[in-house]
């Protein structure tokens, strides 16, 4: 217990140090809608933001989420020209109905698959729906875990701030 | 460069794949040397059962086709342990009213911590304790085979005599070896042939013959001192005499079920006196591994 | 243990440096911990420790190309439902990977999948307690555009030690339109793999194999809003060590999964299909266990959220099951009469999951049996058959509603004996209500109702009829609040009739999150994929805290 407190103690007092680090994309394939592989270092928006959400067809809130900024995604990029990439982490088991489900509900997203999560593990999340912020450098500067009823306004405050 | 680290890759990977023809039974190996004079390592394999378990037959066939191979150097105990899979129905039920449990089975299930991972399990000589001496009727098999090609540290004898009211069972140990350490003696009483209800894969067996099955221990679960001392030598010898009686230990039992065991109903007794055997294993008490395990009857008359 | 707490913090030290020079470090941590009080009522066992917990650290570094990172993780003790053998603390898994000129090169642990894992997977599945990561060396090479090519050797994960069997693998893959620079509209995606495994054997009446290989072939078609996949898999004969004549088997193993969708605005369909014969593939051929499993045949049935859909779950039988399912997913059009203001979208599932006819391939001296490659009328494994609304009334209301009926075989399922409790049907409704009180404000309702119809026949009875109640009050961005109850109103057995009452507070602020709660959790199964874990019943306290940096 003690040993685990004093490794919990060093983490973050490193924390503090390392936490205003801005973090890079890092070197991995997803697989697009089409079954082409695309490297995730290759997003670009023009030196606009990009909104990076890991989703799943299984998972509620996330949907939400996606579902939730869709309404207002046209109003987003006309203010600020944001691109919003959703990746879905759904595996072998529902991997088939992210075409379907996207489609039908209208998404203009970009969508990625990252069946095997090797993605999801390089950026360090743990659950879904987890939300990423980046920059026009391509530096991830904000993310947000979980979702709530309204966060999108807190996001879109993000969003708006570095695409001044 | 990348290319000749794929051929050796290619190469190596899609070679190793091995297509078996049949018939498949090679019906060899399996026996080991007979010489009577000298002592054999002999092995206990605990099969932790319950009646209720469907899987656990599987593994009690496995235990026999393993002694039918290797013949009297494999003991099997059953212990019927935990409320999962050994409890009893209660007595209005028509089936699986009977009561297999004991006390020195729960001691020993609770402290290896068998039946919570699931039965069937077994231990093989108790080896590799902690960690992996749980073992799958799979492991079985490697584990006996190891044990087989171990030394052998002592020697046990079993006789027993019968006194007009009680058995009396007398335990001699030879050490083969000088060696120092903490031994234990334990000494159990098994009782073969019992013929009753056995959930066997997707049937109901009323007629399933239990063999081997563990009704008590005379020592405690964790015996008696085999030596005073921690040193032994090569060819010293010590005798151990205990006294039963039958009577008293399926009252025991029957009482232990009743009282303490959960939805205990008693029904623990119709003891066969003739199918009673004793069962004696000496372990180290550094880490539980059994040394040398011996099997006799018991003298009822 | 003291040497590792001082070597994490000269690791931190060197990082900080290691930070100053264009490289990152980021992890994420995970605190899971439980306590446990005894409860008679709902057969709920007390923890000796009284509190437990699971909790791990990731960390990675990453400089330019070149990335290295481990995870420490830490079980004192693991909750009651993860395995017993997670135990204790340690690092079980370090990796070290870099990438040059389309070499990627990874050494340490890593996880892997070929094709839709028919015949191969590594993942971890925390909720689960599933993580059976390889460790040895990975080579990924593009080899021309278009083509890809990975191969490993390694072994296996499990708990804090690693199987026995030793697994060399390799995976091709061509695009052909990239390869051959076709410009045609339609892709083709063709994929082929390969897994050996290498385990010691020494069995003194049956020659085993040591070497067990494992084949699959993969097609990927897509044109516009269509998309087919198809992949077969083979496996050549893997026998379990033992002496008896009926227990081993030499049968080889095929399994085959073909999926095709259809998608566009609006609209989309999805039809699969799979079937699965003595698939199975253990990384210790004599263990059993899901720790041991190494390739992934998904079950294929919907992955339900709300928990009376999922309170039968159906698990993946490896060994022989045929599956078929089919959703439909449709956008009924803004404006229109059905549609209402905003639209309303429908998702219609269907799946159904039967036995094999005569069971597994079975292959030894005294049988030889292959059985029938499509036969729908074998015996039920599960069947499942929803429709799913989703619906925004006005700018503060939005509902979910779900009707429902599912068929599952517990007796099969669950390894039960066959009549004693026979097959289940349940017809399930959901309806889950969100009211926007104000700005950042929700209150959102769920009512939940099972109503479980058994054989008369059965001889034992299950559970009967629930219903469930939840409200959760949320403050965005960063207040959560739920309370919910699961009755089991319509249990025969009057004494069983019980509530399990849970209550739930969480705070979430960036990539951090913190909750707390309390209450009964009912013994249950709880499935991902397929693959089935036993919850034991609870009650207590529990903290979940979770933070990225």
């Amino acid at each position: 217990m003690k040993q685990l407190s004093i490794i919990l103690i060093a983490t973050f007092l490193n924390v503090g140090t390392i936490f205003s680090q801005e973090r890079s994309l890092p070197n991995i394939d997803v697989k697009t809608l089409d079954g082409a592989t695309f490297n995730i270092q290759n997003l670009e928006n023009e030196n606009n933001p990009i909104v990076i959400s890991f989703w799943a067809t299984w998972c509620k809130p996330c949907k939400k989420e996606l579902n939730n900024i869709a309404e207002i995604y046209e109003d987003w990029q006309d203010e600020t020209g944001v691109k919003v990439v959703a990746i879905s982490i759904d595996d072998t088991r529902s991997m088939s109905k992210v075409a379907p489900y996207v489609n039908s509900s209208d998404w203009e997203y970009e969508i990625y698959l990252d069946s095997n999560s090797d993605l999801k593990r390089a950026l360090g999340v743990s659950s879904v729906p987890h939300t990423f912020l980046i920059n026009s450098e391509g530096k991830i500067v904000w993310q947000h875990k979980g979702y709530i009823d309204g966060d999108e306004d807190e996001l879109y405050e993000q969003i708006q701030a570095i695409s001044k | 460069m990348k290319k000749i680290i794929y051929s050796l890759f290619l190469l190596s990977i899609i070679s190793s794949c091995e297509v078996i023809e049949g018939p498949y039974m090679t019906g060899n190996g399996g026996g080991v040397d007979t010489n009577s004079n000298q002592y054999v390592k002999n092995i206990l394999i605990e099969d932790f059962t319950g009646h209720l378990c469907q899987n656990c037959p599987d593994a009690a066939r496995e235990l026999e086709a393993i002694h039918d191979l290797y013949g009297s150097q494999i003991i099997g105990l059953a212990l019927h342990v935990g409320s999962t899979f050994a409890r009893p129905y209660p007595l209005s039920q028509p089936k699986f009213t009977y009561d297999f449990r004991t006390k020195w089975g729960e001691e020993l299930d609770g402290f290896f911590n068998i039946s919570d991972a699931g039965l069937p399990k077994g231990m093989i000589n108790r080896i590799d304790y902690p960690g992996d001496h749980r073992k799958n009727k799979g492991q079985w098999l490697a584990s006996v085979q190891q044990e087989l090609d171990k030394e052998v540290v002592f020697g046990l004898n079993i006789n027993s005599s019968f006194d007009g009211n009680n058995s009396i069972i007398d335990i001699s140990t030879d050490a083969l070896k000088d060696i120092s350490g903490d031994y234990k003696l334990v000494v159990c009483l098994t009782e073969n042939e019992i013929t009753n209800w056995q959930k066997d894969g997707v049937i109901e067996d009323e007629n399933y013959i239990h063999n081997h099955v563990l009704r008590s221990l005379i020592t405690s679960a964790w015996g008696d001192d085999v030596s005073l001392s921690t040193n032994i030598s090569n060819g010293e010898n010590y005798t151990h005499n205990y006294s039963v009686n039958l009577a008293d230990l399926e009252n025991f039992n029957i009482d232990y079920s009743n009282n303490t065991l959960f939805q205990g109903n008693g029904e623990s007794g119709g003891w066969n006196q003739n199918n009673i055997s004793i069962l004696a294993y000496i372990y180290d008490n550094s880490n539980y591994e059994i040394l040398q395990v011996e099997y006799a009857s018991l003298a009822t008359n | 243990m003291k040497n590792i707490s001082l070597g994490f913090i000269l690791f931190f030290l060197s990082i900080n440096i290691f930070a100053q020079n264009n490289g990152e470090i980021h992890g994420d941590f995970d605190l899971n911990m439980q306590s446990y009080i005894e409860d008679a009522t709902i057969n709920a066992v007390a923890a000796d420790e009284v509190i437990r917990n699971n909790s791990f650290l990731n960390i990675i570094f990453t400089k330019n190309n070149f990335s290295a990172g481990l995870r420490y993780e830490s079980y004192l003790n693991a909750l009651l439902d993860y395995d017993d053998d997670f135990k204790g603390n340690g690092i079980p898994y370090r990796f070290a990977t870099y990438s040059i000129e389309g070499l990627e090169v990874t050494a340490g642990n890593f996880y892997e999948q070929f094709g839709s894992g028919l015949i191969f997977r590594s993942y971890e599945e925390k909720g689960l307690g599933i993580d059976n990561a390889m460790d040895g060396i990975r080579l990924k090479y593009k080899l021309l555009k278009g083509i890809s090519l990975k191969t490993f050797i390694g072994k296996s994960r499990t708990y804090f030690t690693y199987a026995n069997g030793i697994f060399r693998g390799i995976d091709g893959e061509i695009d052909l339109n990239e390869t051959l620079k076709l410009q045609s509209k339609t892709r083709y995606i063709f994929g082929g793999s390969f897994i050996s495994r290498y385990q010691q054997r020494n069995n003194p009446v049956f020659e085993l194999p040591q070497n067990v290989g494992l084949y699959a072939g993969r097609l990927n078609i897509i044109n516009g809003g269509w998309n087919y996949y198809g992949e077969y898999a083979y496996k050549i004969n893997d026998p379990v060590n033992s002496i008896q004549e009926d227990a081993v088997n030499y049968a080889s193993g095929n399994a085959f999964t073909s999926s095709l969708t259809f998608s566009k605005r609006g609209f989309g369909i999805t039809g699969e299909i799979h079937r699965a014969d003595n698939m199975l593939l253990l990384s210790d051929r004599d263990r059993i266990g899901k720790a041991y499993i190494m390739n992934y045949i998904p079950t294929l049935s919907k992955p339900h959220a709300y928990t009376l859909l999922a309170l039968y779950p159906c698990a993946t039988q490896a060994m022989g099951e045929l599956g078929v399912q089919l959703d439909i997913f449709y956008k009924i059009k803004k404006g229109s009469l059905l549609g209402g203001k905003y639209g309303t979208k429908l998702n219609l599932n269907f799946s159904r999951i039967n036995g094999l006819k005569g069971g597994t391939s079975i292959l030894n001296d005294n049988v030889n049996f292959t059985p029938e490659i499509l036969s729908f009328n074998e015996e039920l494994y599960y069947s499942d058959i929803n429709l799913e609304v989703n619906k925004k009334v006005n700018k503060r209301i939005r509902y979910n509603f779900v009707i429902a009926n599912q068929t599952y075989n517990k007796d099969f399922l669950e390894g039960k004996t066959p009549g004693e409790y026979g097959v289940i049907n349940s017809t399930i409704g959901v309806l889950d209500l969100s009211y926007k009180i104000k700005k950042g404000h929700t209150l959102r309702m769920e009512v939940q109702t099972l109503i479980a119809k058994q054989l008369e026949t059965a001889s034992k009875k299950e559970e009967g009829d629930w219903v469930m109640a939840l409200a959760e009050y949320t403050i965005s961005p960063n207040w959560f609040f739920t309370i919910q109850d699961m009755y089991n109103y319509g249990n025969d057995d009057e004494s069983k009739r019980l509530h399990y009452i849970n209550i739930n507070f969480g705070f979430l602020k960036g990539a951090n999150r913190f909750s707390i709660g309390y209450g009964k959790k009912r013994e249950g199964i709880f499935c991902v994929g397929g693959v089935c874990k036993l919850v034991p019943s609870s009650n207590g306290l529990n903290l979940n805290i979770t933070s990225s940096f």
